[in-house]
This record gives structure tokens, sequence and C-alpha cells, in this order.
């Protein structure tokens, strides 16, 4: 009786283990204004959300926008966009905001807030869900 | 509250009140740290008499741990405001209280930044000076995983200046790069860090004044998804005003000092890897050269990292009558674990074993061995 039980037990810690919680990969769009005519890989959009680019290739100003923190679509984009865990992203922004060499993006919201903002400025780059992107933004890249 | 901090804060508002209605943002970070040493230890200095281990945690402000449990040495709170004039211009000022202040906030920070062209910054003003590769955010202990910076190596009496800086951004291939130029002086009125260590070798000094004038050189950094690394190159000249009390000054030779380094990070998942490599080289009689260098490893965990952090400080005479290598000599092993609590806070706890490698007939063995814990909160707000 005791060894079953401690069998089942053992049974149950491992699958346990294996049942790791699925983190959903949403797929991000990064999304500009309509009338942005500039295309970018993932190495310059990156650029621009660490705050080591201000203009797009066309020389224009580009202003990052960020979705509030713990949206499905910011950590999709931290982590599959700009590879980077949360923590890492904290870290670099603290170590940039106090030496005065850089200030995060703005918070807008999420992927409708988001949306909305870029849909009416054309300086403006941010990222949604891919399923929420529609004709009134342009698709640059997806992850 | 000291004049020079009554001053800028009569005019602070002066500054900033007209610039109301133009972009003004609050940040801040603190930390909040406790801790002691573990036991007591032969006084290097007075053989054969005991006294409490003591760690210097903060070698600028002498924040020392002894026997007592304590939350002064490394405690500490800042305000960062910053606003912009118009498109290109920003100021930011910096209000600083540590606990081995008594909390007292001063304006350690207060500088303007110029977007010159889409590529270059220029920075007039006080900050930090970008010594090793943590110098310019020492104090912000959330931006890094240990709870300081190894102290051993972050050791001098000066770590700000007053400057023009100029920084450079450019791409190299796929990955970043900026190249800062500054250049600055110094002039530490009333040393805490040089006044400590002439009481400790029995000296009478009413005060003593630091001055490292024409600071210049370059910092280059180069990024990439999973790394940055800095090399840093300047060159200061070197003196020291130690006031007596009947207001005579003690000769001191003047003498000039280079600085270079390599430094920086880089992830492995889970794995980070930090380093810093420096030395540091007098040109005075003695030839005197500083070797030090910092090897960490983190483990990235969810939300736990913990961390091994090893730092060596060294010194050497490298000509004349006085040639020696037994100078001053020490090294730290920390080993901690970071927990990041929620946002914009984590706390640490860490396990310092300084051992000092001095001879101690030289006298350069005044720290002693030291075992150390320390338990800290670190915040950001913004």
């Amino acid at each position: 009786m005791k060894k079953s039980l401690l069998g089942l037990m053992s049974a149950f810690v491992i699958i346990s283990i294996c049942i790791v919680p699925a983190t959903v990969h949403a797929e991000v769009a990064i999304i500009v204004h309509p009338s942005n005519t500039n295309s970018l890989n993932s190495s310059e959009i990156s650029r621009i959300f660490l705050g080591k680019k201000r203009s797009f290739p066309d020389g224009s100003e580009a202003i990052a926008v960020d979705q509030k923190e713990g949206s499905p679509s910011r950590n999709s984009f931290v982590t599959n966009v700009l590879k980077k865990s949360g923590q890492q992203m904290k870290a670099y922004w603290a170590q940039l905001l106090f030496t005065g060499k850089g200030r995060p993006p703005k918070e807008v919201g999420e992927d409708g807030d988001v949306k909305r903002l870029i849909s009416q400025n054309p300086a403006l780059i941010g990222y949604i869900d891919s399923s929420k992107a529609d004709d009134s933004v342009k698709v640059v890249h997806k992850f | 509250m000291s004049v020079r901090t009554v001053l800028l804060l009569a005019i602070l508002p002066t500054i900033f009140a007209p610039l109301a209605f133009s972009d003004v943002s609050f940040t801040g970070y603190g930390s909040i740290i406790a801790g002691q040493t573990l036991g007591t230890v032969d006084d290097p200095l007075n053989p054969g008499q005991k006294r409490d281990q003591i760690l210097t945690a903060d070698f600028y402000d002498v924040g020392q741990y002894d026997n007592e449990f304590s939350f002064t040495p490394e405690s500490i709170f800042a305000l960062q405001a910053t606003a912009d004039i118009g498109e290109d211009l920003r100021i930011t000022a910096q209000l600083v209280a540590k606990g081995v202040d008594d909390f007292e906030p001063e304006f350690d920070w207060f500088y303007f930044t110029y977007q010159a062209s889409e590529n270059l910054t220029l920075m007039a003003g006080r900050r930090n000076l970008p010594m090793y590769y943590y110098s310019e955010f020492s104090e912000v202990g959330y931006a890094y995983p240990w709870m300081r910076p190894p102290s051993n190596l972050y050791w001098w009496q000066i770590t700000q200046f007053n400057s023009l800086q100029a920084m450079y951004d450019f791409e190299m291939g796929d990955y970043s790069s900026t190249l800062t130029f500054f250049h600055g002086n110094e002039r530490s009125e009333d040393n805490v860090e040089m006044k400590f260590y002439d009481e400790l070798f029995g000296g009478t000094a009413e005060s003593v004044d630091e001055l490292w004038t024409d600071i210049t050189g370059i910092n280059w950094s180069v990024s990439g998804d999973n790394f940055d690394v800095r090399f840093v190159y300047f060159q200061n000249d070197r003196d020291r005003d130690t006031i007596q009390p009947d207001g005579s000054i003690d000769p001191f030779d003047p003498f000039s000092q280079t600085f270079v380094g390599f430094g920086g990070k880089v992830d492995m998942y889970p794995f980070t890897f930090l380093f810093d490599m420096n030395i540091v080289y007098y040109d005075d009689v003695h030839k005197t050269e500083f070797p030090t260098y910092l090897l960490s490893v983190v483990y990235n965990y969810e939300k736990f990292q913990p961390y091994i952090v090893y730092s060596k400080a060294n010194q050497e005479r490298t000509t004349g009558a006085g040639k020696s290598k037994d100078l001053e000599e020490h090294h730290i092993l920390g080993v901690g674990v970071r927990y990041n609590l929620f946002s914009k806070a984590s706390i640490k706890i860490q396990y310092d074993d300084f051992i000092d490698e001095g001879e101690e007939s030289t006298g350069w063995a005044y720290h002693g061995d030291s075992q150390t814990l320390t338990i800290g909160l670190d915040f950001i707000f913004n």
C-alpha cells in the first residue's frame, strides 16, 4: 500500500513539473502610421525601442510607445523582439534614466490604445497583438 | 543643512517654476540596506589589541559596518527632477540623501543635456566621473545584481566632477556604439575619505581638500543583443591640501594619473557574466600602479538571481627607493541572492568575505579581514 502511494505521489510530482504553465506566444505586430513608408528590420526596431535610435531610416522622427506592464503583447514583445527578460529591461532603463542617457518609452495602455495613438501620429511606432491590426495602421513587422 | 544646499533649494524653484508648463518629471531611486560584520579581528594598526571587524562599504563617504547592526552606512534616497526646455534641451537635478550623512539632502547631480543632432548629445554640469563600468550609476542598487559595486574597487576619494561631455552614437553593423569624450575638474573640499585616512594614521588635519583637475578622457561602449562592454581611458592631475588646525598646509608633490579599463556584461541565459578590469598609473616618484578587477556570475531563475562576485585590488610601487609590491592589497568574495519582488523593487541578501592581503608591518593592511552580512531593499519610481 505504501509503495503504490509513494509511486502515485512521485508520478503526480513528475507530471506537475512537466506540465509547465503554457506561455501563450501572442504574435506581435509592429505598427506605424499608414503614411510611414519606411521598412524596418528587427534590429532597427529593437534599437528604436531601446532608445538607441531616434529616427526612422528616412530620417523622420521615431517615437516608441510601450504598453502597460503585464500586458500579454508587451511580454511577448520584450521576450521575442528585444530578446530580454522583464527584469533586464527594468535594470536597463534604470541605468539610462539615472545617468541622464535615456528615458523609457511612454506607457500608453493596451492594444486598442496603441493602435488609436499610432493611427493619429506619423512619428509613433508601437506593437499590438497582430490579430488586432487593421487598416488604420501599417504593419512593418510581425514576430 | 549646508549653505550650498540651502542656496540650491532656494534657486531650484526659480529655475523650474517658469518651466511649469513644459515637461517636468520626477523620478527617484533608493536603497534601504542594513547589516553588520560578524566578528572581531586583531587590529592591524595596534598589534595585540582586538577590534570589531570593519567593512568599508562606501569608501567615498566612509560608510562602514561594524558589529553593531546598522542602517546608516549604505541607505540612500534620491530624487531626480528633469525639465525639458523645448525639444532639445533638458535640465536634470538629483537630490541625494545618504544615511552616512544623516540623510541630509545634497545636490549631487545638476546638468544640462543638449541634443545637438540625431547622434550627438552634449552635457554640461555636475555628474559622476565615468571611471569603472558602474561608476555613473553606482548608487542605483536596482540597476545591478549585487548589494553594491564591490567597494574595494570603488575606493577612490573622488566620484564626481564638474564637466563637459560629448556623446556620439553610431552603429557598428548589428551593434550599437557610443563614444563619449569628457573634460572636467573636481575640488573636493573637506574630503571625507582623505580626512578619515589622516585620522586613522595619527594625523591632526582639520580638513583635507582633494583636487583632481584637467580630467580628460573617453568612454567607448559597444552593445548587442546579449552584451554590453565599455572601454575607458582618462588622465588627470592630482593635488591635495592637508590643512592643519593652525591653517598651515602640508607639503604635497602634485602628480598626474592615467586610468585605463575594460568592463561589461555578457548574457548567456540562464547566466550573466560581469567583469571589469582596470589599472591606474601614477606619474609620481614611485610610479605607483593600482591594478584591480572584478568577476561575477549571476544565475537568472525567474525572480531569483543568485550570484557570486570576486573583486581584487592591488597597489604596487614600481620604481625607486620605495619599490614594493607589499602595499595595499585585498580581495572580496561576495555571495548573495537578489529577489525581484515586484515591478520596481528588489530585495537582496549578501555575505562578503573581505581578506586583507596587505603586509601588516607596512601599515597598509589597515582594513583587516571581515565577514559581513547585509540585507537590502532597492527601489525606483518613475
